[in-house]
């Protein structure tokens, strides 16, 4: 043979190998001719009538056209795959023959179909799911949340306070500490049933700024507090720090970084395998921001704060004011805190909506503190 | 591409012997050794989208290796990672194979490759995935197995029964249904066969004789846990 061979069906039967023999099929007039591979110990070449076939749908896809002619040992089943020469049979075979296939290709339909429903239906639920975890992520991180208990908390702040505080000077004592722990003391009294034991340090620092860590630990530079006007300005962000702490924002955003696959595997119950990974979290306790939602509600959660603890709550709302007006100097608090004069609007329309009521003064003197802080009194001209 | 298999067994390997200018594909990783006129050179079959989606899909390896001769004839030796049998099949260009996706080792250049999605329900329950290989083409295809590859011949209609996740690869000639191994959905289970593939000749279905996500299950209770 001159040509190769280039066979374009497989051939079933008695005498050839399981996996089929492949062979050439050509169709003519009212039959088809069957050529076999010249290797092959059978007759090299077959004709086949129409009238002897018959039709069906094979295959892993059922879209191979099966044909099958002669009984017992001489059976045969051929398997055509080419579409060009499904097409050609079509066209050349009698109408009768052409029924089952018309049958089976609409079953073949059918079931693509079904499968393409089957499929979009799937891939709705997934996409329903991960919708579900998008917008309902924050739920299931509070829900996490409300799981860890405060003594990890604690430990983990705890660290982390003790990192930070290691490279800084702390106040150990004097009237700016004694005025920072009786603020404390008026705002922790009106907690009820208050898990944590605050810890308030003061850290000398020109830094405007002051922050809470999960467990109760809140840290106030004397920046801030010489920045203050009034003891009540100091507690007003007293407030809004303890608040971070109650409502656990830090955990929150540890969870939220470490992902809703831990939020899933602490609400199914493994929560010690997380205690290690939240601790290498912990380092970046300090580096920790607040979202817009977290900072609002420790807005207005510690303006109620300071409300119950009868501390005047204008000194809040203008602390914040004081702090949305473009300053010089180093406003930290203004870069984890973003201030905006919307912010103390807000704290303005919560306060007017509480009903009036008097406020009971520090025992300190603010002139007192600050000038242990080392302000200069200003000169009133 | 003339290929026979050393050590037939549990930890065969495969010697590849090139002419010049020859290459085959391989799965990534599976070079053990070469002659220093062959050059190892990494390709995404069917380009960067075909790629990543076997990538993502099959789970098989992002990268087939190509294995070129380039400087004068050399010979390659090609190993799976689990211990099994190793079976070497001449593709004539009409008989085409689906394979599960670990069950590639290397073809000829000559050999397609490419990912197909399976039904919803053989993809759930058929062991394999939703996504395995589709080989055809004309030339040598390597693949091999967790265990010793089995190889059952199945007439026309003739049919046959193979647990889930036993199976490596199988004629497109043949159909399958998955199906209950017992007539109960408890009996099913409890016989710890649980759903079974139904084959229908004809064609060839190569199954591996042991189960890889058994014995994964098997090997984790012996795996000590860590803190």
């Amino acid at each position: 043979m001159t040509t190769t061979f280039s066979p374009n069906a497989l051939c079933f039967g008695e005498e050839f190998p399981a996996s089929g023999a492949p062979c050439l099929v050509h169709i003519e007039g009212d039959g088809l001719t069957i050529t076999h591979e010249p290797t092959v110990s059978i007759s090299p070449s077959e004709r086949v009538l129409f009238t002897e076939l018959a039709v069906s749908v094979g295959g892993l896809d059922h879209d191979q056209l099966v044909l099958k002619w002669g009984e017992g040992a001489q059976a045969r089943t051929l398997y055509l795959k080419h579409s060009d020469l499904i097409r050609a049979f079509r066209e050349a075979a009698p109408e009768h023959l052409n029924q089952p296939f018309e049958q089976a290709a609409e079953r073949v339909r059918q079931m693509r179909h079904r499968h393409r429903v089957m499929w979009a239906s799937v891939g709705g639920a997934i996409l329903a799911v991960v919708l579900g975890l998008w917008f309902g992520a924050d739920l299931l991180i509070e829900l996490a949340v409300s799981r860890i208990p405060v003594e990890w908390e604690q430990k983990l702040g705890e660290a982390a306070y003790r990192d930070f505080l290691s490279h800084q000077e702390v106040m150990k004592e004097g009237p700016a500490v004694k005025a920072v722990e009786e603020m404390t003391q008026r705002l922790a009294e009106q907690i009820p049933n208050n898990p944590y034991t605050f810890q308030v340090t003061v850290v000398k620092s020109d830094v405007v700024n002051a922050f809470a860590l999960p467990g109760g630990y809140v840290v106030v530079f004397t920046g801030l507090m010489k920045k203050a006007d009034s003891g009540e300005e100091v507690a007003g962000v007293l407030g809004h720090e303890l608040n971070h702490v109650l409502q656990r924002h830090g955990l929150e955003r540890i969870v939220k970084n470490l992902g809703v696959m831990a939020a899933v595997s602490i609400l199914v119950g493994d929560q010690q395998g997380l205690v290690g990974l939240m601790r290498q979290v912990g380092v970046e306790l300090l580096t920790l921001t607040f979202d817009r939602a977290q900072e609002t509600e420790a807005d207005l959660t510690g303006l109620q704060l300071v409300y119950r603890a009868k501390i005047d709550p204008h000194g809040m709302i203008t602390f914040f004011q004081k702090l949305s007006e473009k300053d010089e100097g180093r406003m930290e608090w203004l870069s984890t805190h973003p201030m905006s004069s919307a912010r103390a609007d807000r704290l303005k329309a919560e306060l007017a909506a509480l009903p009036k009521r008097s406020s009971e003064p520090f025992t300190f003197e603010w002139k007192t503190v600050q000038e242990a802080l080392g302000v200069q009194p200003v000169a009133v001209p | 591409m003339k290929s026979e298999v050393l050590y037939p067994g549990a930890f065969p390997m495969v010697r590849v012997e090139l002419v010049s200018g020859e290459h085959i594909k391989a799965e990534s990783g599976a070079m053990v050794g070469s002659s220093p006129t062959v050059d190892v050179e990494s390709k995404m079959e069917g380009g960067f989208l075909g790629a990543l989606s076997r990538k993502l899909l099959t789970g098989e390896k992002f990268f087939f290796q190509t294995l070129r001769a380039s400087r004068g004839p050399g010979e390659v030796l090609l190993a799976p990672t689990v211990p099994g049998e190793i079976v070497i099949l001449e593709l004539d260009g009409v008989n085409e194979y689906m394979v599960q996706k670990d069950g590639f080792l290397a073809g000829a250049d000559t050999v397609n490759i490419e990912s197909k999605m399976q039904s919803l329900s053989r993809g759930l329950l058929g062991g394999e995935g939703f996504f395995i290989l589709k080989i055809g083409g004309k030339g040598t295809l390597v693949l091999n197995s967790f265990g010793a590859i089995h190889k059952i011949e199945l007439k026309p209609d003739q049919e046959y029964i193979v647990d889930n996740s036993h199976l490596v690869a199988w004629s497109a000639t043949t159909s399958y249904n998955i199906e209950k191994a017992a007539s109960g959905w408890v009996a099913s289970f409890t016989s710890g066969e649980g759903l079974v593939c139904r084959f229908r000749g004809p064609g060839i279905v190569y199954i591996q004789s042991r189960n890889p996500g058994s014995f994964g299950a098997w090997i984790r209770q012996f795996i000590p846990v860590s803190e």
